[in-house]
């Protein structure tokens, strides 16, 4: 049953990549603009028709779409994503410089979020009418309401310009060793400006669902026959968790959408800073390329949420029972 | 009581906004690109209402204008993606089976795919005006309008008055308008509402990076573009207004959304 599940959920993520790998691939290649010319640069006037096709040539671009579309399938599956237009190395040696530090800023931000919502969620939703219930509803939405970039901006003229204890972009201290501490301090600004306008909107959803769930019959009946409140309490959570767990699911891809833009207003070396560099540059390569990562990420971190929930609800797990 | 209030005072600071910033023409005490380079950097006061810019401009003229242009992209996507939704929820739910079935694994597969990758890959050809900006965000916004259209068309093709109608032998186009999606209104207002929202963000966050609408045009986005390089040097005003701005309409729509989307709920729940 395990194995069947899987098989299913590993097949959904691959369609979901195919779909990615297609759309990057047709989008790059409806381009306006000759590759040729995008290729030699600045100096691409001074092409002359014939040097134009052995450049086409040389690169497969008077093949077919569908066969240049398979034959970049294949060299993709390989590991080979081609190199960039602008840096004239590998793509994937440059994705591979800039994953660790996405996925750091998405594991700590994601900790906090998860950690800080959790918390806020609980207490605000097992007190129903209190003060922090009712301040949670419309502290949420002011805070999920915020631009992100625009918070970051504020941040950065606050603490990096005005009071100058905090560095204002980057990843690391140029020329420095860039040890751990060093990174950390240029983490605290992107990661606080996303945790802040996400962890509102998280323990929002979280409250309302216990709520919902304190309000059903079986915990009126739990509470009736002198079950003890820390059991029910323990009880709603559990049950609680499951559309919790499936909204982070729900949420996941317009994250990263907008940790994008947060990265590339704090210069965080990171995949999304890149993703817009190489939209700006045009270096359509590792264009395709930290597209295909970034869907990537989300098929596995959707993967691992599906998995989770899978684990912990009975009723998935049993599959059809009624 | 008190959340009709709330809707209320939200709906006219939202119609407050949308009022001055179509009319701008008519209220701004200077064209928004007027130029002048005497005037650079001008903190907020007399004859400059909130300051003006790194070329003299005015940056409450640059606001009305910018806002116009903000919200006309918004709006043009949310009726694109409107549309689209409609027609792919609404085909989806009344056909059923496995043509739903399988429109909507194709949904979840487009939902995986975060939108803003999608609008950024068509942005890196497509740099043109403000119109296909609005086209991008459009079409890559019609996912959760389709969600919800179907679910109702689903909840509503079983109702009572829909099975008796079609026993009369009403024609189809009349049950699909007249029924099922006049009464799927209230959700599809609230969803696009959300949208609407959601719209404004991705423009803003696009022409901040500088990869949305043209920097001749101004827009909230633009603006804020620019007022990174002059927050540096201590001219908070060019990009603490327009923030407080987008802020503000996010808001207003987010707390008219609620407000309309808490009674739906206890309706459907009852």
């Amino acid at each position: 049953m395990t194995v069947k599940w899987i098989g299913k959920r590993m097949m959904m993520g691959v369609v979901v990549l195919l779909v990615v790998s297609f759309l990057s691939f047709f989008i790059m290649h409806a381009a306006p603009g000759d590759p040729a010319t995008a290729f030699y640069g600045g100096n691409a006037q001074t092409l002359n028709a014939a040097e134009k096709e052995r450049i086409s040539r040389v690169f497969s671009l008077d093949r077919p779409i569908t066969a240049q579309y398979g034959s970049w399938l294949v060299e993709t599956l390989k590991g080979n994503l081609g190199i960039s237009y602008k840096e004239g190395r590998p793509v994937i040696t440059i994705l591979r410089e800039r994953l660790p530090n996405t996925l750091l800023l998405f594991g700590v931000t994601m900790f906090f979020i998860i950690v800080g919502s959790v918390w806020l969620g609980t207490i605000a939703g097992m007190k129903a009418g209190s003060i922090l219930d009712k301040g949670l509803s419309i502290l949420s939405i002011a805070t999920s309401s915020i631009p992100a970039f625009w918070l970051g901006i504020l941040f950065i003229s606050f603490f990096a310009v005005k009071l100058g204890v905090l560095p204002s972009s980057g990843t690391g201290e140029i020329g420095g060793e860039g040890g751990f501490w060093d990174k950390l301090r240029y983490l605290i600004l992107p990661a606080t400006v996303i945790i802040f306008t996400h962890v509102g909107i998280f323990a929002r959803f979280l409250q309302e669902n216990i709520k919902d769930e304190s309000r059903k019959y079986y915990v009126t009946v739990a509470r009736a026959n002198g079950v003890t409140e820390r059991e029910i309490r323990k009880g709603i959570l559990h049950n609680a968790s499951f559309p919790y767990l499936n909204y982070i699911g729900m949420t996941i891809p317009s994250f990263f959408g907008g940790s994008i833009i947060v990265e590339s207003l704090f210069s965080w070396n990171g995949l999304g800073q890149l993703t817009i560099k190489s939209v700006v540059t045009k270096d359509f390569p590792l264009l395709m390329g930290s597209i295909l990562l970034i869907g990537m990420l989300v098929v596995i971190s959707l993967f691992i949420i599906d998995f989770l929930m899978y684990s912990l609800n009975p009723k998935l797990r049993k599959g059809g029972v009624q | 009581m008190k959340s009709r209030k709330m809707l209320a005072f939200w709906c006219i600071v939202l119609g407050i906004i949308v009022f001055s910033t179509v009319f701008s023409g008519n209220l701004a005490p200077y064209e928004p690109n007027d130029m002048n380079l005497d005037e650079v950097y001008l903190s907020p006061g007399d004859g400059h209402l909130l300051g003006t810019d790194h070329l003299g401009r005015d940056v409450f003229s640059r606001l009305l204008g910018g806002g116009k242009v903000t919200l006309t992209v918004a709006t043009v996507s949310v009726l694109l993606s409107l549309v689209l939704g409609v027609l792919y929820g609404g085909f989806s739910g009344y056909v059923g089976g496995i043509v739903d079935t399988a429109l909507m694994r194709l949904l979840e597969v487009f939902i995986t795919i975060p939108s803003l990758i999608i609008i950024l890959s068509f942005q890196a050809f497509m740099q043109g005006g403000m119109w296909s900006m609005a086209l991008i965000i459009g079409v890559t916004g019609w996912l959760s309008t389709a969600r919800i259209v179907r679910s109702e068309f689903i909840r509503l093709k079983e109702a009572e008055f829909v099975q008796m109608a079609k026993m009369f032998g009403t024609p189809i186009w009349k049950i699909i308008i007249s029924h099922l999606l006049k009464n799927s209104v209230p959700a599809i207002f609230v969803v696009t509402l959300f949208n609407f929202a959601n719209a404004i963000f991705i423009e803003v966050s696009l022409s901040f990076l500088g990869i949305g609408v043209p920097p001749a045009i101004p827009s909230w986005g633009n603006m804020l573009y620019y007022a990174q390089n002059d927050i540096l040097i201590g001219a908070w005003w060019i990009g603490l207004y327009p923030g407080i701005l987008i802020f503000i309409t996010i808001l207003a729509i987010n707390f008219i959304g609620e407000a309309l989307k808490d009674p739906e709920r206890r309706r459907f729940s009852a």
